[in-house]
């Protein structure tokens, strides 16, 4: 848990251009940290490729902070293990 | 398997600024592969450089967001072209200069496409040598 939020910190934040720990939990993406829809995008694609799971787009407009992002990362990555 | 007039169809940029001129392979959505005559009457070989001619950078990555758009608009029926198309991001290594007389083969892949954005990985090749390749991030909005 704790080490899938770092993972996915350090992703977002090589993604958005800004240090890891400018992205807490709670920061918002948009006001607070600067991230457009493009990035918002790059984000999912990379959590797709890194976890080989599958997020469908509709789900972009709910990732609007690191703490959303992990649970939705942990949501596709729990139907991923049922799958197995 | 499409020619200008085909191609024209999908993308909105005209003379100077059309940088592909043939598709020669194009599976919807999956994969796009067009090509790209690099004639020294280009303009840019004028100043790009005096002399010593090399295509810019910047327009074999035009070359490849325009190919881009054809893998984006090839699964689609209905093309809007008053929406505006903009490259988001670009990462793009440069491996081997291209010079007039080149014919650039640009291979588009898609990593993400959505209903409104798409993230490719591209690739230019002269003559089966990797000129160029990296990732573009590409959407389309209204306005």
């Amino acid at each position: 848990m704790q080490d899938l939020e770092n993972e996915l910190r350090g992703l977002v934040a090589e993604i958005i251009e800004k240090d890891p720990s400018m992205v807490t939990l709670d920061a918002k993406f948009f006001q607070d940290l600067g991230v457009d829809s493009m990035m918002t995008l790059e984000i999912l694609a990379a959590i797709e490729k890194k976890y080989k799971i599958s997020i469908p787009e509709e789900r972009l407009p709910q990732m609007t902070t690191l703490r959303e992002v992990l649970n939705i990362a942990q949501e596709y990555l729990a139907k991923r293990g049922q799958n197995v | 398997m499409f020619d200008i007039t085909a191609i024209q169809k999908f993308l909105p940029q005209r003379f100077p600024f059309l940088m592909i001129d043939r598709v020669l392979e194009l599976d919807p959505g999956k994969k796009v592969v067009a090509c790209k005559n690099v004639s020294i009457n280009e303009g840019f070989f004028a100043g790009h450089f005096p002399g010593k001619p090399i295509m810019p950078g910047v327009l074999i990555i035009e070359s490849m967001a325009q190919a881009a758009i054809m893998l984006f608009y090839s699964d689609r029926e209905h093309i809007d072209k008053k929406k505006n198309l903009l490259l988001g991001s670009v990462k793009v290594r440069f491996l081997h200069p291209v010079f007039p007389g080149d014919q650039l083969k640009i291979s588009v892949e898609p990593l993400k496409i959505t209903s409104a954005a798409a993230i490719v990985s591209v690739s230019a090749q002269v003559e089966n040598q990797e000129v160029a390749k990296g990732e573009l991030a590409l959407s389309i909005k209204d306005e």
